[in-house]
């Protein structure tokens, strides 16, 4: 495996320049237009006050007020807990089932296959209502009778300080793993029969094939789900928003709804846009780790 | 055959982990999709207003009111579920061959300045859209002046960098000798990506038109911003309009959020075969 | 290969391109910027002019008027056209928010008229002062019409006031011993009221609560409804004194902030309070599972008469496990013995404008336009669907399209409430009001959440909020008593 990887990197190639740009030149122009510009034009605001009728420039302004804003880093570790709690968890979940999926016939696969996906293809808005009736904090909602079985007095979910993260959570561990599951059993389907029955005739067993055949070649696609799910809970702000609203006492107010409060409730759009370019940067360096430790023999 | 050993000598030993496995699988969906499972019963309810959300497990009625109501609500009913689709598709349409195409330059082709343009890709996936949205929301209606139209539907989502990123993870799964040989054989380019790309890819292809019909379809943001008459709103869009000041149409507004699941679904199960085809990687054995 | 990779680069451009007018070409509507803020192009003797308008779903049957509504407009003004865009009610900030921010918005929007400062410190606001005759200003009343108004500007018109009350189950109230119609016409205090709350507290053999005597929906941003109301009742009806100075940081808001916690403290309130939504406390209303709800409406009269028609029906079609309920409107009580002064809200109408200088001819347009939306038919219309009195002479002679039956009781108590109704201040700069509802939205209420789930203490509360008011104002620009 290794040294077929090691064979790949040697080989030289020729350029295919040309070429190369072509095929992402629509790509590119749409990028540029889309989303190169309003994120140059998020850069230029962020260093004024702006106005609709006409910005006035106020130049590190709104970068300094950020820092000294306590509530900027209050989210920012909000943020952070969020995403240690849910994305490595979610992805192992994913990883897990597809794994334990894979030995049944197309047709159960299917089956199991669309039922996990089933809540991605719902409005968020219309699931959003649904988990709040769950979380209703009187005994007769559905979670207080869960943890009565266990003779646990009802517990007021989203309304306290100590619950309203970790329903947050939980939410997150119970709601969709559909596109994660998909994209690693397409993986999986991707890897040839040939290295398992070489593996067979060397008497591996199932958890060796898992550690060296599976994990090894899993390895860009866990990357790609590791990568894009800390960015989306990064920028996370809809559950909040519509479930607490950020509270009780800030417990729940993640840098996603801190940003959208400032743009359209305050109409800061200035300390918006600083504030979200830190939080870009943020993403970035912990993107840049990421690829660095995890990343390191992958070939691009 | 292949993940799974084969060896398990008895029936009995095989019954017993399979049925381990399903109980796991089957707890952890029961759990996943009870959310679902509720609105699609509460759909069934009666369009009363505001706290009538029912508190019990089993459906009391079965009752198509809320269905008739969601139809009976607005004479554009059917509009929004036909704008969905249109913008939906020509999005999806766009994405699946524009994101291939690019996804295996930058993960197959050498060119120049490919890592950095690449990086900037990924750099901009990081900007969180509330800022990006009123800039590009002031070039769509106030430069381009396109409010109203599908094309504002559709152009900020021709072809999305999360797409390019998924395709270019797993064509750095397919082995490089294959392009190597083409090449020698004096394929060029487009047609290696015709003839031994793509139809290598038909997995991750359909993967990408999924996830992006679904984004597509589930996106209430950006097409509530950039349409003003009822015609042109999509089904998202439309379903809000059941919201009102102190109370909430519940029922029809489940019943509308099934409504909008079911192309989903239909979508799904006609790509399905795709997944379970796999990917020919086999093509290069040795 | 060059020649053919720029040939591919056409290539793949032009599919772009072809994808593009493709599915453009289905556009039903192309490009309309009427909303561009100039008067249309002249064609003679009277210009032609459009003015668009973003409305939300005001009554039961608002929105679905619209088309009649632009035309009867079309007949009145024949070179004018009104447009319509309509929107939900959660969403309509945000899309009017981005439409300003963008230097675009539609000539009118309807807002409550306590974000008016919010727009005006942007400067989008047009002043429609000279351009509304004092017939149509006389048409009006004083009170609401002042909310619409900052220093002498008019940015606007009212659409409805509405006082927020709170509302009792009749038989309830009765069983407890409550004197409600003295109460409608008299008002109540918080001991009285405190007092009340809790003989209505029903618990049953193992000493859990069945029945709460109140119940008032604070989960999310709703609590700041429930602290305005009862702060407005407690001597502190605005965030400034008549000196501009902040008040909440007076010994009368930790006064409040104490009979809050009581409250819950007492079991008359669930604890559960800070997680409670509109719908789930109507909800336990309409259940039996509180004798008193908040913030209460006067339209729930109806939505609680509609329900007890379809108990008596027995389809199955009522809420489940409901009973039969008269909704009694019944003052919030007074605090620190202050006097009784209702929370009245005004929504309506302000008039935008965009980065391109409006017209003179323009602007008379949209009072036009204004005016037809808040007054007349359409206003009687939309006041009968939400059972209020329309505030307009005009309205109120209108004749309305359906007839709701009315508890006269209550019709009697909301006019007696009405009365007492204060317009509102136009003195508080914006800057000031700005900054108050940033403490409102970063203090207030994340502290109040906070004392309603009994994390911190009344005084922990008043101390936070005091802090941030001196932070903000100064030591001299708050109140200290």
């Amino acid at each position: 495996m290794n040294q077929m990887l090691t064979k790949r990197k040697k080989l030289k190639l020729e350029s295919d320049s040309g070429w190369g740009y072509a095929f992402i030149a629509v790509a590119l122009i749409a990028f540029s237009l889309f989303t190169a510009y309003p994120v140059i034009n998020a850069f230029i605001i962020s260093l004024q006050e702006y106005g609709p009728l006409g910005s006035t420039y106020v130049g590190l302004e709104n970068f300094v007020n950020t820092f000294a804003d306590e509530l900027f880093w209050k989210a920012l570790k909000n943020t952070l807990v969020y995403t240690l709690l849910t994305v490595p968890f979610n992805i192992f979940l994913s990883f897990l089932i597809a794994i334990l999926i894979m030995p049944f016939k197309k047709k159960t696969q299917s089956i199991f296959k669309a039922v996990y996906y089933l809540p991605a293809v719902a409005s968020g808005v219309s699931l959003a209502v649904v988990w709040l009736w769950i979380f209703d904090p009187l005994k007769s909602g559905i979670a207080n009778q869960l943890v009565g079985l266990f003779g646990i007095d009802n517990q007021n979910w989203l309304g306290s300080s100590a619950t309203s993260m970790f329903s947050l959570v939980l939410m997150s561990w119970l709601s969709s793993h559909g596109t994660a599951i998909i994209i690693y059993l397409a993986a999986l389907l991707g890897i040839d029969n040939s290295y398992y029955e070489a593996a067979d005739i060397d008497g591996a067993t199932f958890l060796q094939k898992l550690w060296f055949i599976v994990i090894p070649f899993l390895k860009p696609t866990t990357l790609f789900l590791l990568v894009t799910g800390v960015i989306g809970s990064f920028q996370v702000f809809q559950n909040a928003y519509l479930m607490t609203g950020g509270g009780p006492d800030h417990a729940t107010t993640m840098v996603g709804l801190l940003i959208f409060n400032n743009a359209f409730t305050y109409f800061e759009f200035g300390e918006a846009a600083a504030q979200s370019l830190l939080l870009a940067a943020v993403i970035a360096l912990i993107s840049f780790l990421q690829f660095k430790f995890l990343g390191k023999d992958i070939e691009y | 055959m292949g993940l799974y050993n084969n060896n398990i000598k008895s029936n009995g030993s095989l019954f017993a982990r399979n049925g381990l496995i399903i109980t796991c699988l089957l707890l952890f969906a029961a759990a996943t999709i009870f959310p679902i499972y509720f609105m699609i019963i509460s759909s069934f309810g009666d369009p009363v207003e505001a706290g009538a959300m029912s508190y019990s497990i089993l459906p009391s009625k079965i009752s198509f009111e809320s269905y008739k109501f969601f139809f009976n609500f607005s004479s554009h009913s059917w509009d929004w579920l036909i704008n969905s689709f249109i913008v939906a598709a020509c999005i999806t349409v766009s994405n699946v061959f524009f994101a291939t195409l690019a996804g295996y330059a930058f993960a197959k082709m050498r060119f120049k300045g490919k890592g950095i343009l690449f990086a900037i890709l990924l750099g901009s996936m990081m900007i969180p859209t509330q800022v990006t949205q009123v800039p590009l929301y002031i070039l769509i209606v106030n430069v381009f002046e396109l409010q109203n139209t599908y094309t504002a539907l559709i152009m900020p989502s021709l072809v999305t960098v999360y797409n390019i990123f998924l395709v270019k993870q797993f064509m750095s799964s397919i082995p490089v000798e294959i392009i190597e040989a083409a090449k020698i054989e004096g394929c060029s380019q487009p047609k290696i990506f015709w003839h031994i790309i793509m139809p290598l890819s038909k997995t991750v292809m359909a993967v990408l038109a999924i996830l992006t019909f679904m984004a597509a379809w589930n996106d209430f943001f950006w097409p509530f911003l950039v349409t003003n008459t009822m015609d042109m709103q999509t089904i998202q869009v439309g379903l809000k309009n059941f919201r009102f000041a102190n109370t909430t149409y519940f029922a029809p507004m489940m019943a509308g959020a099934t409504i909008s699941a079911v192309p989903m679904f239909i979508l799904f199960f006609s790509l399905q075969k795709y997944f379970l085809e796999g990917v020919a990687v086999g093509a290069v054995k040795g | 290969m060059k020649k053919r990779s720029v040939s591919a680069l056409l290539l793949s451009s032009i599919m772009m391109v072809s994808l593009l007018s493709a599915c453009g070409g289905n556009a039903n509507n192309t490009a309309d910027s009427g909303n561009s803020g100039s008067a249309g192009n002249s064609g003679g003797g009277v210009k032609k002019d459009t003015i668009t308008a973003l409305l939300p779903p005001v009554s039961a049957n608002y929105q679905a008027r619209f088309a009649d509504m632009e035309q009867e407009f079309n007949t009145l003004h024949p070179n004018l056209t009104l447009k319509i865009e309509p929107a939900s009610w959660e969403d309509m900030t945000q899309k009017l928010d981005t439409q300003v921010n963008a230097g675009s918005p539609p000539d009118i929007a309807w807002i409550g008229a306590s974000g008016l400062s919010k727009y005006a410190a942007l400067n989008v606001l047009i002043d429609l002062n000279t351009v509304l005759s004092d017939e149509i200003k006389a048409d009006y009343d004083e009170v609401p019409m002042k909310y619409f108004q900052l220093g002498d500007a008019q940015y606007g018109l009212p659409a409805y006031m509405e006082i927020h009350t709170i509302g009792g189950n009749k038989q309830f109230l009765e069983e407890a011993g409550i004197d409600w119609k003295s109460i409608q016409q008299n008002g109540w205090t918080y001991e009285e009221f405190r007092d009340a709350i809790s003989k209505g507290v029903v618990k049953n053999d193992s000493g859990e609560t069945t029945r709460y005597g109140f119940v008032f929906a604070t989960s999310g941003v709703a609590s700041k409804d429930y602290l305005a109301i009862l702060a407005k009742t407690a001597g502190l009806p605005d965030y400034f004194d008549n000196d501009l100075k902040y008040t909440y940081t007076s010994k009368k808001f930790l006064g409040l902030l104490t009979a809050i916690r009581e409250m819950v403290d007492d079991g008359s309130m669930p604890k559960e309070l800070s997680s409670i939504d509109a719908g789930k406390r109507w909800n336990m209303f309409l259940t039996g599972q509180t004798m008193i709800t908040g913030k209460g409406l006067s339209a729930f009269e109806n939505s609680a008469r509609l329900n007890n028609e379809k108990i008596k029906a027995n389809d199955g079609s009522a809420v489940a496990d409901s009973i039969e309920v008269d909704y009694i409107s019944l003052p919030v009580p007074t605090f620190n013995g202050a006097d009784y002064i209702p929370t009245s809200i005004v929504d309506g109408y302000i008039a935008l404008r965009g980065k391109k200088e409006p017209s003179e001819e323009h602007i008379k347009n949209i009072a036009l336009a204004m005016n037809f939306l808040s007054s007349g038919s359409i206003a009687a219309n939309y006041s009968n669907e939400l059972f209020l009195t329309p505030i307009t002479e005009s309205g109120r002679k209108a004749e309305v399209l359906e007839q709701f039956p009315r508890n006269e009781d209550n019709v009697a108590a909301g006019q007696a409430m009405m009365a007492k109704a204060l317009p509102a201040r136009t003195d508080i700069p914006t800057d000031l009001a700005a900054e108050a509802i940033k403490i409102e939205t970063e203090v207030i209420i994340p502290k109040l959440q906070a004392l309603l789930a009994d994390e911190i203490t009344p005084q922990e509360m008043y101390d936070a909020v005091k802090a941030a008011a001196v932070k903000s104002f100064g030591e001299d620009g708050v109140v200290v008593d």
